[in-house]
């Protein structure tokens, strides 16, 4: 005899005495909790078809952060971060329901939890949901073979082949110590481009192209020759050719001038040197 | 899952549904009934729910459940007992069309 076989059904008519939600709560997470049932046998009946059907937005939300953020996206973490309580609160009992069924019923045929790894709910089909009353394990989806990776050698460099840091340059130091500044290996982290450390370890140098010298611009040249002009007149500061102050200063011998014999010169300069006094 | 696991669970399940009021006491003795309870308690249990009994001058369903709680129902009797008391809880509900499958 089944004596109170209405009684549930009047309570919850008759004012929603009866707390469904609180009682799958405590069922759900009970059995997650005890390792009875797993996050994949929820997801196999609360599909991301229902929960997109039930969920509110700000849920979602948080689903969808929660997701962007973890490197892994698994059935754990979305009951996880849905939370019994909500999933219970926002789904549909019967819903809920058919995967406290599933886990009672597997659990009285000593079935045991479906393992978790290398399977994603997400992906399932909804269709899934209706074989998920069946105590018999579904057959998961293998995995995809993991891509080829490369080989974790290190990358070929693309730079000149430099030795390794043998000693810091002594010139370097030096002329920190005069100026009164840090050398820049302790300040800075060990450069790789030390001239000295070359000089050091000569051998294992490959041969070099001779480096020219870059010839100054005309424009440059013109301009610091004004600069100097205007400031300190130098006239001879600049050569820009060997030969051409031998021609500048080749004389003839007409051009030669006998100063003692000339009157006019010395004249002239009396002159012009008496009336400046 | 070991047997201590899948006992812890229906204890919970059985206290959550006193708790929350998905079957009273009178339903888990409409499943687990004298002769259940007498073929699979042991005998200081069976005991202890006459003294109680006698000692209160009846023996209701209540009664019987402040003596044998959840988790002696868990572990003593056998799950499908409960878990028929838990699904016919579940169909009265609305949520399940099948009663104790």
């Amino acid at each position: 005899m089944h004596r109170g076989c209405g009684s549930a059904r009047r309570r919850q008519q008759n004012g929603g005495i009866v707390n469904l939600k609180g009682f799958f709560v405590a069922t759900l997470q009970s059995a997650l909790d005890l390792g009875i049932a797993v996050p994949d046998d929820v997801l196999r009946h609360v599909t991301p078809d229902v929960l997109a059907a039930n969920l509110p937005r700000p849920l979602w939300a948080r689903l969808l952060t929660a997701c962007v953020g973890a490197a892994r996206v698994d059935a754990q973490l979305v009951v996880e971060t849905i939370g019994v309580p909500n999933l219970c609160e926002h789904v549909p009992a019967q819903i809920i329901w058919g995967c406290i069924e599933e886990i009672g019923l597997r659990s009285l045929a000593g079935g045991v939890a479906m393992a978790t790894s290398g399977s994603s709910s997400l992906a399932r089909s909804p269709s899934a949901a209706s074989a998920a009353s069946s105590s018999r394990p579904i057959p998961l989806a293998t995995p995809p073979p993991p891509e080829p990776r490369a080989s974790t050698a290190p990358p070929a460099t693309v730079g000149p082949s430099i030795p390794a840091p043998v000693t810091a340059s002594t010139d370097v130091e030096v002329d920190s110590v005069r100026s009164g500044r840090l050398p820049p290996g302790g300040r800075f982290r060990p450069s790789s481009t030390g001239i000295g450390r070359l000089a050091a370890n000569n051998s294992a140098r490959r041969p070099q192209v001779q480096a020219t010298p870059p010839s100054p611009p005309a424009d440059t040249l013109s301009r610091a020759k004004r600069t100097q002009t205007d400031a300190d007149f130098e006239p001879e500061t600049y050569v820009g050719n060997k030969d051409d102050w031998k021609n500048a200063l080749a004389v003839e011998d007409e051009q030669l001038v006998d100063w003692a014999a000339s009157d006019e010169t010395v004249s002239g300069g009396g002159d012009e040197l008496s009336r400046k006094r | 899952m070991s047997n201590d696991q899948r006992q812890a669970w229906f204890a919970r399940v059985m206290e959550s549904g006193l708790e929350n009021d998905i079957f009273a006491p009178g339903d888990v003795l409409a499943h687990a009934t004298p002769d259940v309870l007498a073929s699979h308690l042991p005998p200081e249990l069976l005991s202890k729910v006459l003294a109680a009994s006698l000692a209160a001058g009846s023996m209701t369903p209540e009664r019987v459940l402040e003596t044998v709680t959840p988790d002696l129902l868990a572990k003593h009797l056998p799950h499908e007992v409960l878990w028929q008391c838990i699904a016919a809880a579940a169909a009265r509900a609305g949520v399940s069309k099948t009663v104790g499958s």
